[in-house]
């Protein structure tokens, strides 16, 4: 055995070698084939992406372009997507990305500045003219509301109310409601459109039955529960919704649009803002107790309202599909769509509506090919295509783009659509900067111990406000 | 010199210094010239040339003085490549000043991220929540381990059949774990809940609370824990020679005197061990807390791991993180060897 020769060996490396180097040259000049790999979030959005791709998607350059998603279950997905990034593998080209990862991911060198396809391409400049402007701030500026573009929108997502109308129209409920709170109990999409966070109160307090008791007209073989917004403690989710309260009061985040000069402390933890919070905080005891646990993230409510246990939640868009499905909701037939709650501080005043925008924009790569880069992008402008654009709507997604959400057929697409638009000037995004998850986490944290009732609003403002002006001041980002 | 030369350029799969040559000239050029998807085969494929070589020359020559070393050999490699490289290679960087997500290089820092840690107050805080839950969970799994252990020592109607059941626990995966856990303590749907409710009316919300959560973790944590304690007690329980016992019993000794005298040195060195491992485990306790409350209300529960966890794939501190864990990993090491030091103590006076 010792006596074999090495020829064999080195022959066979060298063919190795040989044709390593060979297959990166010797390929057809025409109808190349291109694999697109995406990191996406597992959820309808892009699984019905994927499959109008594989549908309908023609790449005008010739080439056989196939988009290879690979389907990532959302509670892993930062850092999956994280851990890919910064391991050097180069595995994708492209990325769904949230919008406040892009500062962290950019400063990283991994996603990729489209401005000079942007410049040279009219038909890129008109998606970006035709996308609403506080999407495209959301999801394609670096750093946020400056011209540096890096992302188009997947999934632009919003924050929408799902309401029960078996409950809401029911007579008897109707009258009793009337008879207690001196207003009529909204039952249609435009009646509940109105609907203010003292409502929402009422709501809460109204709905909230024991077991045994009626719920129109029907026993109730288990606790029932009025209200729900996500208020839980791990990644954003009680952020979105204390943003909410926020900026409809008035208050504001640290404002990195303004940086060196901005400030976390007297901001963070300013009167009108210690005053949101503790509006917020006092809806808590009209939800299912999971909300004093930091456990009502947006899967907890979603699955409370799906198992039948809510008369009015605030959610995402992107759970709507799976609340419609009798596959996997007890409510498919009996859920209705209206815009979220908003403030209003007077009878004669306008209702306040600013929210925190939700969805994903998806990036390129800093490491793809040229030509990857061009499949990339024209796969994007037929993505953004109106065509295209409709068949996401009706399959479940959501257009930005204002050619296609003006059009009059739009809202007949799926019952929320009619949600979207008037919702969509309302929106504003948190940080993009690349220490984000830091400022993030410290709310979370922060948060959750009002949440559960450790320690009162001001405190956890106090903290965070002290918190983010260290940080920030450490990172060089204020003076 | 002649003679020399002519065995060197030899093709032979023991001449492992031509292989060595050859590799040596190989993998530069091929890092050099060809994709690195492509040299990443070719260089694997060199080293493992370089080894095959040797490990023939040494089979043919030296098998009876090598052959221990040769077996241990592939183990070694994947431990090497796998866990120490990257331990040492994370070492270093703990030196420098480094951002896994940032473009800048590393720059070197000294001991100033070990400064930085030490004198941090949240590692402190996290610390003193890790503590608490180490000696909690611990105790909690010795005592229910050491007490199951006592019960299964006796040979009773369908003893194995709940011998296994009582094990069960500790075959499920953490995340099963977690998820099971999770909706036992939720307060809309889970069985704690619910039966509270039938005897109380009211729920009960057992995460709210810090006691609470830190109980609710505790609790996981030993349900899955306890039964391998008693299973390394068991194992020392069933190892004592019956005709002792018959002894004793003829000595008409008290059952106390006759556990400390019989039965306790036998699981005393076994009881030491679940000790450390449990120990060390729960030091590092991660799943269970990030699964049941994330560290919450507020960061009450959050232990040490998932604060480390946090500043390296959150906020990408990767100086700090790992700073933080060649401090967590030294403490390990000195609770390990203060342990092994004891136990040899006993073992000796015994």
């Amino acid at each position: 055995m010792a006596r074999t020769t090495l020829p064999t060996l080195a022959a066979a490396s060298l063919c190795a070698v040989l044709a390593g180097a060979a297959g990166g040259l010797t390929a057809p000049a025409y109808g190349k084939d291109i694999v697109l790999r995406m990191a996406v979030p597992d959820w309808p959005p892009t699984r019905i992406m994927k499959e109008l791709a594989d549908k309908s998607y023609k790449a005008p350059s010739g080439n056989k372009v196939t988009l290879e998603p690979d389907f990532i279950p959302w509670p892993d997905y930062y850092t999956r997507l994280a851990a890919s990034l910064t391991s050097g593998e180069k595995k994708y080209n492209m990325a769904v990305s949230d919008s406040q990862w892009l500062g962290a991911f950019i400063e990283g060198g991994y996603y990729l500045k489209i401005n000079k396809y942007v410049d040279a391409d009219p038909a890129l400049q008109a998606v970006f003219k035709d996308l609403h402007p506080a999407v495209r701030a959301a999801y394609s500026t670096y750093p946020y509301k400056t011209d540096n573009l890096y992302g188009f929108p997947q999934m632009p997502d919003i924050l929408v109310s799902y309401y029960r109308k078996d409950v809401f129209c029911d007579e008897t409920e109707q009258k009793n409601f009337m008879a207690k709170y001196k207003y009529k109990l909204p039952c249609t999409g435009e009646e509940m459109d109105k609907t203010t966070w003292d409502m929402f109160r009422d709501y809460g307090e109204f709905f909230m039955r024991k077991k045994g008791d009626t719920l129109a007209g029907k026993a109730l073989d288990d606790d029932f529960y009025g209200v729900a917004f996500q208020a839980g403690k791990a990644y954003d989710f009680s952020t979105t919704t204390v943003h909410q309260f926020l900026w409809q009061h008035g208050g504001d985040i640290w404002d990195e649009t303004k940086a060196p000069n901005s400030h976390a402390v007297g901001v963070v933890n300013s009167p009108v803002a210690v005053k949101s919070f503790e509006h917020m905080l006092s809806l808590l005891k009209y939800m299912p107790p999971v909300a004093k646990t930091g456990g009502m993230d947006v899967f907890k409510t979603d699955e409370l309202f799906r198992e039948g246990k809510l008369a009015y939640n605030v959610n995402w868009i992107g759970f709507a599909e799976t609340g419609m499905s009798p596959a996997t909701s007890k409510v498919s037939d009996k859920v209705a769509f209206a815009q979220a709650p908003g403030l209003k501080t007077d009878k004669d005043k306008d209702m306040v509506r600013w929210s925190q925008i939700g969805g994903q924009p998806f990036v390129l790569m800093t490491w793809n090919s040229e030509e990857t880069n061009q499949e990339a992008l024209a796969f994007c402008k037929w993505w953004l295509s109106k065509d295209t654009q409709i068949a996401f709507a009706k399959g479940g997604g959501q257009s930005a783009l204002k050619s296609v959400y003006t059009d009059p057929q739009y809202v007949t697409f799926r019952p929320w659509n009619r949600a979207w638009a008037p919702q969509l000037d309302w929106q504003k995004d948190f940080w993009h900067v690349p220490e984000f998850f830091e400022l993030l986490t410290e709310q979370q944290e922060q948060y959750d111990k009002a949440i559960t009732g450790q320690q009162d609003a001001k405190k956890s403002l106090d903290t965070i406000a002290n918190f983010q002006e260290k940080l920030l001041k450490d990172a060089g980002r204020i003076k | 010199m002649s003679v020399r030369s002519s065995e060197f350029f030899t093709l032979r799969w023991s001449n492992w210094p031509l292989a060595l040559a050859a590799a040596v000239v190989v993998i530069p050029l091929a890092v050099a010239t060809l994709p690195s998807g492509v040299a990443f085969w070719i260089t694997g494929l060199a080293v493992a040339l370089v080894v095959s070589t040797l490990v023939v020359r040494a089979a043919g020559r030296h098998a009876r003085r090598y052959a221990g070393g040769l077996l241990v050999a592939p183990a070694l490699a994947v431990l090497f490549v796998m866990n120490i490289f990257p331990l040492l290679w994370s070492f270093g960087l703990s030196f420098y000043n480094y951002r896994a997500n940032r473009m800048a290089p590393p720059t070197f820092a000294g001991l100033d991220y070990y400064e930085r840690v030490v004198s941090d107050p949240t590692v402190w805080d996290r610390l003193h929540t890790t503590a608490i839950i180490v000696v909690l969970t611990v105790t909690a799994q010795m005592v229910v381990g050491f007490l199951l252990a006592l019960l299964f020592a006796r040979e009773f109607p369908l003893r194995r059949y709940l011998l296994i059941l009582v094990l069960t626990p500790m075959m499920l995966s953490y995340v099963a774990m977690g998820a099971f856990f999770r909706y036992y303590y939720e307060p809309t749907f889970g069985l704690l809940s619910q039966t509270v409710l039938l005897l109380t009316g009211e729920r009960y919300v057992l995460l709210q609370s810090t006691v609470g959560a830190m109980a609710g973790i505790v609790f996981a944590d030993a349900w899955m824990w306890s039964p391998f304690v008693m299973l390394l007690v068991l194992s020392g329980l069933v190892s004592v020679p019956k005709y002792l016992y018959e002894a004793a019993a003829i000595d008409r000794v008290s059952p106390w005197r006759r556990f400390w005298a019989i039965t306790f040195p036998y699981i005393r060195s076994l009881l030491l061990l679940a000790l450390l491992f449990r120990t060390i485990e729960a030091f590092k306790l991660f799943d269970i807390v990030f699964l049941l409350t994330e560290g919450g209300p507020g960061s009450s529960t959050e232990t040490i791991a998932i604060y480390v966890y946090r500043i390296a794939f959150q906020y990408f501190r990767t100086s700090d993180s790992t700073a933080l864990a060649y401090i967590l990993l030294f403490t390990v090491i000195v609770l390990t060897n203060l342990y092994l030091y004891f136990a040899r103590q006993r073992a000796r006076e015994t």
